[in-house]
């Protein structure tokens, strides 16, 4: 038989050489593909979000297997032994307080590192609520989001309160999306912006994002809100300053006969309450 | 009073379990199903602190939705009062005093009575409906549901009357069970419990926690939807 | 010499009685009239009717199963006793039983019968994904689909291993013949039974279009099937919330001579941390289905943001019970495994203390993580930062479980059976299960997982590869000791590894095609996803098939081969294993008294209770 001794060496061993070969796979490999992709800052650095928590698990990861593999080799009952008991041990402090120790100090660091990219980064293109503690320099462009059953209409304040179905946004701009809904709970999701936000009825829900190319990215309802649901996608666009100076004013005169009918804008809005529908 | 510490109990036979075991039984779960009691209702206090703070559109309470204080200061004192009752006639029946332990546990019921109907009352002379904002809700579900507890209590209260009145001459005698009845399985001889109403005690201890515990959630009610 | 009753109360009049209850009120529900209620006429969608038919369905149900009689017979005064007068033979299992190993076998029949239904709906589910457009099923179907699969789940699997295993087995390892409330005891099962035929009635009333979450005011809107959600969600919290009380007392009130707190196998502290977060955590969700209730009957603005209420409150009260939920369906897992390992290794458990505290550490902060849930939701995003931590922290007691379970294996004589393959299976699966956690609880990555498949197919791999595998770990380890037979090995291992690799091959795919954007509860998705989704799909077909493999063996082992299992087929040292297969009706003849070791692995022969098996004298009849 091998010593205990010998079976801890070797479980190291194992742990610190597949961590080794692990490692750089992660960095280099999964975590560039990691999403949601880089299409503006708050996604990229969600990507490197994402890497640095794929590092932290890794050794752990790689232990527990590389442990799990070589008990059930090593510890396996041989022929013959059938009857017969392992070692009585109850437990062995040093390497309680070992697991103890690193466990929490990965912990501390994820929930340190998680919440100053939070902040860093204005809540991370996540709904922040109607008064987000961080916001962005300058002034961003508020593009209102509503949803409702079972599509998104997006508003422009700054340009007449003009809502539109399809979601045009001018490149190189800081973007405060203001997410409310007129009926149940919707979730703006942007896949490639990085941003999602759920759509509450009497709630404005802001979310931060600055756009980096010219580029087409896809928005899908996140949250369940009914019949439709399933069907509530929608593709938004990134486009040069001069098309969206030149797409607005065309929407702008478009719907400036309806314009009249629509609410005024702001922040939320009062739909019929006894409005009853699957 | 009994231990809540774990003796050896001699279980020396299937039949015929001690009743320290089922007092202990009841005595605990009486706790347990206390602590239960409290969460149900830190939903609605939840409920009542997280609607008021939002106020949502000036909705939660509207000018002229204000409750009936009077019927509820009635129900307060009355499931206060009860609870006071039922402790002290739990303290004559430990000594006891069987007859003084059933006539203020007659009280304790006639007085959540009241206070069932006087809740009953408050709901038809309330001023306002359940579509009138956050807190007429809040009023509504919270009071509904406690009264629904407060009627299962008071089962629990009258069983306890009930076999106390039953056996009222027999010193904590020994009752009538028929062999195998109780036990459960047919081939047994002897009822499952030795000495089923030396129990009452256990079980009106285990009562009063419950019914305290309830009365102080009905007032912490009281406080919350017409003080505060 | 029994009175005989003029009618047997059993399953056959628990039925009627529940069928003749439920049109009753249903009648009685349509007299409530009043003018803000017209529209129930208008539309025919009158929810106070059913609601009071589910309810009065439900006293007829319990009523025809005799529970009536012995609240009946306290009121008039007759003392208290333990258990209901029973039969013998079969007819036990078909009726109110106080005897907590027929509740127990009860309970794995009866939960086993609406997980299989669950299981057929997550079938359907995945056969509509098979492509990215319609395919079978329209919105409205799919949607029940998915929320009935959830809705199912959620509410059958709490009690998937203290329902049969826990009342089956605590009673035994602490050394009592009884639960602390048989009655109560029954009635948490025949509840269950209830509600999960409730609702299934949802399919007759337009299906519910919420999931499992109910989420308001998608749930207020929603037509009359969401009563059945309701009324079933409110029950399973009320069985659940009894069924934790009554393992709590019967833990704290009934250990036998010598068994302290720190001498309980593992298993029970297990159930006792679930029987926590039970007691605590399932008022919280009967209250609020209370108030959806109201919102959807008498109007009541609870969740309705245009009159004075809000849906964040479903939102923070839904998961103030649903953080705790997932635990409930975490921790039993975690006690199995733990169970298991030692018996199978041949060893001590390791780290016993470790894993208390571990287990009771998950207990205490599952209670303190809610909001995680809601990271984008807007609620309280400044608080986002603690509910992160508190969400993280739970990874240490989680991880004490985990090195408790590898310290285990160390220096021991391992026997790859089939309970123990669950068990590891459970370490692995669990991992992925947590790993994947990490990036749900980091606030700018749930930005995008949150609501997508990945944590569709994180919860799946703590559920399913967690507790659905450390289930049925316990049912090849401790059926034999139920019934007295063997369950077949081939089978068994044929059973595991396909179940195993099509779990995996399942959701390991989900959590990527989470990752490229496809959100959860969808009917459509991006068709470059369609590749990876008819994987999934064929993957879960066989992941289906493998439950056949199970139901074959069990039907070939139990009803056909019928191989004695002897008292210890596993050279188990726990005390269950010392009693006769299946265990007689009276448990022990004589209460054991218990050494100071639950685990004597390792020639230590004082240890362990006393003796080597309670006495149980064969002169009492066995049915
Ligand atoms: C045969 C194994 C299973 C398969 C193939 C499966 C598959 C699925 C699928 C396809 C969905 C719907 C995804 C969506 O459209 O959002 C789903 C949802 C769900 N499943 Fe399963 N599942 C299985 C077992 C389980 C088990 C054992 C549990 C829990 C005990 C469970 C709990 C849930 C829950 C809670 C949901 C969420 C429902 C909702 O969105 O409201 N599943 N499952
Ligand atoms: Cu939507
Ligand atoms: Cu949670």
């Amino acid at each position: 038989m091998w010593s205990r001794r010998g079976h801890g060496w070797r479980i190291a061993a194992l742990t610190t050489i597949g961590t080794a070969i692990v490692l750089p796979l992660v960095v280099f490999v999964l975590g560039p593909n990691m999403p949601p992709g880089k299409g503006t800052p708050v996604a990229t650095s969600q990507v490197t979000d994402n890497t640095v928590l794929l590092v932290v698990m890794t050794p752990f990861t790689v232990f527990i297997l590389v442990y799990l593999g070589y008990a059930l080799t090593a510890f396996r009952a041989k022929p013959g032994e059938e009857g017969l008991d392992g070692a009585p041990l109850r437990g062995h402090f040093r390497s309680q307080v070992a697991w103890l120790a690193s466990t929490t100090a990965a912990v501390l660091f994820l929930a340190i590192f998680g919440t100053t990219e939070l902040l860093a980064d204005n809540g991370a293109g996540g709904g922040a609520g109607p008064n987000p503690v961080t916001k962005p320099g300058g002034a961003p462009l508020p593009v209102q989001v509503i949803g409702q059953q079972w599509e998104f209409t997006y508003r422009y304040p700054t340009y007449g309160g003009v809502e539109t179905a399809t979601l045009v946004l001018p490149v190189g701009r800081k973007i405060a999306f203001h997410v409310t809904s007129l009926d149940a709970i919707h979730s703006f999701w942007a896949y490639e912006l990085g941003v999602k936000a759920d759509a509450n009825p009497g709630v404005d829900n802001i979310a931060y994002v600055e756009t980096k190319k010219i580029s087409t990215f896809h928005v899908r309802c996140a949250e369940l809100c009914g019949l439709w649901h399933g069907y509530m996608s929608d593709t938004g666009h990134v486009v040069s300053d001069a098309d969206f100076a030149s797409w607005i004013a065309a929407r702008k005169r478009q719907f400036a006969p309806v314009m009249k009918y629509l609410p005024k804008y702001s922040s939320s809005y009062n739909p019929d309450p006894t409005f009853r529908a699957g | 009073m009994t231990e809540f510490a774990h003796p050896a109990t001699d279980y020396g036979v299937v039949e015929e379990e001690p009743p320290a075991l089922l007092e202990r039984n009841l005595l605990i779960g009486s706790r347990l199903w206390a602590s239960s009691l409290v969460f149900f209702f830190f939903a609605f206090l939840f409920a009542y602190f997280y609607l008021r703070s939002l106020n949502q559109h000036g909705l939660f309470q509207p000018k002229g939705v204000s409750p009936p204080q009077a019927w509820g200061a009635v129900v307060a004192v009355c499931l206060a009062a009860s609870a006071v009752l039922l402790s002290w006639g739990a303290v004559d029946q430990r000594s006891e005093r069987r007859g003084l332990w059933r006539l203020k546990g007659v009280g304790a019921l006639a007085l959540a009575l009241v206070a069932v109907v006087a809740q009953v009352v408050a709901w038809s002379t309330l001023g306002f409906g359940p579509t009138d904002g956050g807190y007429a809700s809040v009023y509504l579900g919270w009071t509904g549901l406690y009264t629904i507890f407060v009627v299962g209590s008071l089962y629990w209260l009258e069983t306890c009357l009930a076999l106390s009145f039953r056996y009222r001459d027999e010193p904590f005698g020994r009752a009538e069970v028929e062999p195998g009845d109780a036990s459960g399985d047919d081939y047994r001889e002897a009822p499952d419990i030795r000495n089923a109403v030396h129990l009452n005690t256990a079980e009106l201890a285990a009562l009063t926690f419950t019914w305290t515990t309830m009365a102080v959630i009905g007032v912490v009610t009281w406080v919350v939807l017409y003080l505060a | 010499m029994r009175r005989r009753r003029l009618v047997e109360f059993n399953l056959l009049t628990g039925v009627v009685l529940g069928i003749v209850g439920f049109y009753v009120g249903w009648w009685l529900g349509h007299l409530v009239k009043a003018p803000s209620l017209d529209y129930f006429d208008d539309t025919g969608q009158n929810d106070i009717a059913l609601f009071v038919a589910y309810f009065t369905g439900v006293v007829g149900f319990l009523v025809g199963l005799g529970f009536a009689n012995y609240p009946v017979q306290r009121m008039l005064g007759k003392p208290p006793s333990l258990r209901e007068k029973e039969t013998e033979g079969i007819g036990r299992y078909f009726g109110l039983c106080t005897d907590h190993k027929v509740v127990g076998i009860q309970y794995l029949i009866g939960i086993g019968a609406f997980i299989f239904i669950g299981g057929l709906n997550a079938m359907l589910i995945r056969f509509e994904l098979l492509r990215p457009t319609h395919l079978a099923w329209n919105g409205n179907n799919y949607l029940t689909l998915v929320g009935l699969h959830g809705t199912m789940m959620m509410g059958m699997m709490t009690s998937g291993i203290l329902g049969p295993f826990a009342n089956y087995f605590v009673p035994l390892m602490i050394g009592a013949r009884r639960m602390a409330f048989p009655r109560i005891e029954a009635l948490t099962f025949w509840l269950l039974m209830a509600a999960g035929t409730i609702l299934m009635t949802a399919l007759a009333f337009g299906g519910f279009p919420t999931g499992w979450t109910g989420y308001a005011p998608l749930s207020v809107q929603a037509n009359m099937g969401m009563d059945a959600y309701i009324a079933f969600f409110a029950l399973v919290g009320l069985s659940m919330t009894l069924l934790g009380l009554n393992m709590l007392a019967t833990v704290i009130t009934m250990r036998a001579p010598g068994l302290a707190w720190g001498r309980l196998p593992i298993f029970v502290w297990g159930t006792v941390s679930t029987s926590v977060l039970m007691l605590l955590a399932a008022p919280v969700l009967i209250s609020t289905l209370f108030m959806l209730a109201l919102d959807r009957t008498a109007q009541t603005g609870f969740f309705n943001d245009q009159a004075g209420g809000s849906p964040y409150l479903y939102e923070n009260l839904f998961w103030i019970f649903g953080h705790p939920e997932v635990y409930i369906l975490a921790l039993p897992g975690m006690g199995i495994v733990l169970e298991l390992l030692p018996v199978f290794s041949r060893k001590p458990l390791w780290g016993y203390r470790l894993a208390v505290t571990g287990l009771l550490g998950i207990t205490l902060l599952s209670f303190l993580v809610w909001q995680h849930h809601l990271f984008v939701s807007g609620i309280n995003a400044d608080l986002r930062p603690f509910y992160m931590l508190s969400t993280e922290l739970i990874s240490l007691p989680t991880g004490f479980i985990f090195v408790c379970a590898l310290g285990t294996l160390w220096a021991g004589r391992i026997r790859l059976t089939v309970p123990m393959l669950f068990a590891l299976a459970w370490v692995f699966n669990f991992l992925i299960g947590g790993l994947s956690g990490v990036f749900l609880s980091d606030v700018p990555s749930d930005v995008t997982t949150h609501g997508s498949f990945f944590s569709m197919a994180h919860f799946h791999y703590t559920i399913m590869g967690g507790l659905v595998f450390a289930f049925f770990g316990a049912v090849y380890y401790w059926l034999p000791k139920m019934t007295g037979f063997e369950l077949d090995e081939r089978l068994g291992k044929l059973h595991f590894w396909v179940m195993f690799l099509a779990f995996n091959s399942t959701f390991g795919p989900l959590l990527v095609i989470g990752f490229l954007g496809m959100p959860r509860r969808v009917v459509t998705y991006a068709g470059y996803l369609q590749g990876a989704n008819e994987w999934v799909s064929v993957s879960a077909f066989v992941l289906g098939a493998s439950m056949l493999v199970f139901v074959a063996n069990l039907v070939w082992s139990q009803v056909f081969a019928r191989v004695p299992a002897g008292a210890n087929p596993w050279g188990s040292k726990s005390i269950e294993f010392q009693l006769p297969s299946p265990v007689p009706v009276h448990d022990f003849d004589r209460i054991p008294t218990f050494g100071p070791d639950p685990y004597p692995y390792g020639g230590i022969e004082e240890a362990g209770f006393d003796g080597t098996r309670p006495a149980v004298s064969p002169a009492r009849p066995t049915p």
